[in-house]
């Protein structure tokens, strides 16, 4: 068994949830790869416990980082591997597929849990549904869901190889341009704190003012239902849920927030939820540890001057 | 431009499936079937094409039972000119489905297969990618605004720290997000309208390919995880929780 994890490097950086894949890829096999492709400062990574080699494509351009130019080279390296992992975020979502669409063999989504080498459990049905599926494939493809896996402990030394890789840019795609959230800076996938606002905010200024005040008094990141998002009040990034992030906090506090399943599908993981809502039959107290009903423009500015 | 479709028939996103006695899979026998949503956005973005004077044709193609037809109607009512139905009683994982796309790709040529980016039953957000790897075309999944231009398209991709922004030419594979665009209400004279148009069935068994599964589904267990919520009546409760928080 011999595990290969892809992590692609954004602005100089690797995304920490690769410390969350390689526990995933730990319960494999003790023979893990890692391959970074983009140039990236990988003092935290050989840092990481438990990695075999790090080999290191540094030399790539935004243009040459997109699926459509990766897919050959990558799957002739999967060949030398028994599994290839990605985290399950939209770097992996959009390669690790297509690899393996191109070497003809299947792929896993989102993997939560590892019951042995070719068995593992997913979501479905925005996850009200957890599959356990065997893969029948030479080479497993997965993408893992890292807030089901901690992080590996800081106490290895993996030496970096330099790695040549032939990128096939035969100008059917091109990179233009890129536009980062200011928001996603403080990271909503490993925030430790969240608070999400919906529709029920009423206005982007409102939404701002109420949640955005509310997550910077209390150091937390900020999300939205999709209501939220598409009403304008949000970025997209910000969204919670089954098409959005999937989140999982020490604490979660949903404010003015349904709670439908495809947004429980983002947060029903959190620690600790805290609801609230005017509405005492909303469904997200189902799926709250703490609620208290009442109109959230009274009680978020109450609450702000008790902290 | 032509553009081929994709039109998945999918448990209602307002219905919560439940997990059959014997856990071998989910009870969805009498549950209300739609569109997949992911998939009505990439109808309409291709509709809203073809009425700029973009594109030509939309073909929208389906994979399932027979009663796939009713969901290609929902396709063709929302502006496809035609349909495919390919028919199997076999719920195909992504490859496989990807498989029949690219045999039907090559018959039909497109320029553009706009897909949804993700099925809202298996979840698997992988069949666009599987498609493009296999016809080795360019791909932008999670499309949020497509911008024609001649032969190429530039495509906005939502990605987890913002967007991107790429030009793509044509052939292309592209899969659409939900914030791509908002569906129209199809009214009853386009329903009426779209059972005029064609549905050419083929069977997936007759179209010499290898759909033999690369994965089987053991079992499926509810992955609901309902609490016990503790009703706060005093704000100061409130904010304690949150302080207990490390606030
Ligand atoms: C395929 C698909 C995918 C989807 N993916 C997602 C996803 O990823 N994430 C997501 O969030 N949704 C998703 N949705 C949408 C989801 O079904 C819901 O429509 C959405 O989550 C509702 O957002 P909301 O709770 O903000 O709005 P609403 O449902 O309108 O709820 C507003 C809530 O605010 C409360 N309220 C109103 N005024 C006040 C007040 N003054 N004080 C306190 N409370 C108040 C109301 O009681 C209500 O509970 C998806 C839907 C589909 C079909
Ligand atoms: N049986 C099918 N028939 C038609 N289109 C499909 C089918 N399965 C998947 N698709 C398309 O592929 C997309 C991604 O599906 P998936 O990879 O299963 O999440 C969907 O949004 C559809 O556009």
């Amino acid at each position: 068994m011999k595990v290969l994890i892809i992590a692609l490097a954004r602005n100089n950086q690797i995304n920490p949830n690769l410390a969350n894949v390689l526990t995933a890829a730990h319960k494999i096999s003790s023979v893990c790869d890692v391959l970074v492709l983009g140039a990236a400062d990988l003092s935290k990574v050989t840092s990481y416990s438990g990695i075999t080699s790090i080999y290191h494509a540094a030399n790539l351009t935004s243009n040459d980082l997109l699926a459509s130019n990766l897919t050959e080279s990558l799957a002739n390296i999967a060949k030398g591997y028994t599994h290839v992992l990605m985290a399950s975020d939209s770097a992996g979502k959009d390669l690790l597929p297509r690899v393996a669409g191109f070497l003809d063999m299947g792929q896993i989504s989102d993997v939560l849990a590892i019951s042995s080498p070719n068995i593992f459990k997913k979501p479905m049905y925005a996850g009200n549904i957890i599959a356990e599926v065997e893969s029948f494939d030479e080479i497993k493809f997965l993408t893992i869901r890292t807030i089901c896996f901690d992080a590996v402990a800081s106490s290895g030394n993996a030496a970096v190889v330099n790695k040549e890789l032939l990128v096939d840019t035969d100008n059917k795609i091109q990179f233009v341009s890129e536009k980062l959230s200011v928001i996603e800076t403080v990271g909503l996938a490993s925030a430790k704190r969240i608070v999400s606002g919906g529709r029920s905010l009423g206005s982007k200024e409102s939404f701002d003012e109420v949640i955005g005040g509310f997550a910077v008094k209390i150091g937390a990141a900020i999300g939205a239902s999709k209501a939220a998002v598409e009403a304008g009040y949000a970025n997209n990034d910000c969204q919670v849920g089954q098409t959005g992030k999937i989140v999982a906090p020490e604490l979660y506090i949903a404010v003015g927030v349904s709670g439908a399943v495809q947004h429980i599908a983002g947060m029903k993981d959190s620690k600790k939820v805290l609801a609230i809502n005017n509405d005492p039959n909303a469904q997200i107290f189902e799926y709250a540890d703490y609620g208290y009903v009442g109109d959230l423009f009274e009680v978020i500015p109450e609450i702000m001057r008790g902290l | 431009m032509k553009v081929l479709v994709a039109a998945k028939r999918v448990v209602d996103p307002n219905v919560r499936v439940r997990v059959k006695a014997d856990h071998s899979n989910v009870e969805i026998e009498h549950s209300k079937m739609s569109l997949n949503p992911f998939d009505e956005n990439a109808i309409e973005e291709a509709v809203r094409l073809k009425e700029k004077g973009l594109v030509t044709e939309i073909v929208a193609l389906s994979i399932g039972t027979i009663k796939s037809e009713e969901t290609l109607r929902t396709a063709l009512a929302r502006g496809c000119d035609r349909a495919i139905l390919v028919e199997s009683n076999e719920n195909y994982e992504p490859l496989n489905i990807a498989k029949i796309f690219a045999h039907i790709a090559k018959e039909e040529k497109p320029d553009l297969i706009l897909l949804g980016k993700q099925a809202i039953d298996d979840d698997a957000n992988q069949m666009a990618q599987m498609l493009a790897g296999k016809l080795n075309l360019p791909q932008v999944t999670c499309a949020s605004s497509l911008d024609v231009n001649g032969n190429s398209i530039r495509v906005v991709r939502e990605i987890d720290a913002g967007n991107e922004t790429l030009e793509i030419n044509l052939p292309a594979v592209i899969s659409a997000d939900l914030v791509l665009n908002e569906p129209r209400f199809i009214k009853l004279p386009q329903l009426m309208m779209a059972k005029k148009k064609p549905i050419e069935k083929k069977l997936a068994a007759d179209l010499g390919l290898d759909l033999s599964a690369h994965s089987r589904l053991i079992s499926v267990t509810d992955g609901e995880v309902k609490k016990q919520c503790k009703f706060l009546t005093n704000l100061n409760d409130v904010v304690n929780v949150i302080k207990a928080n490390g606030v």
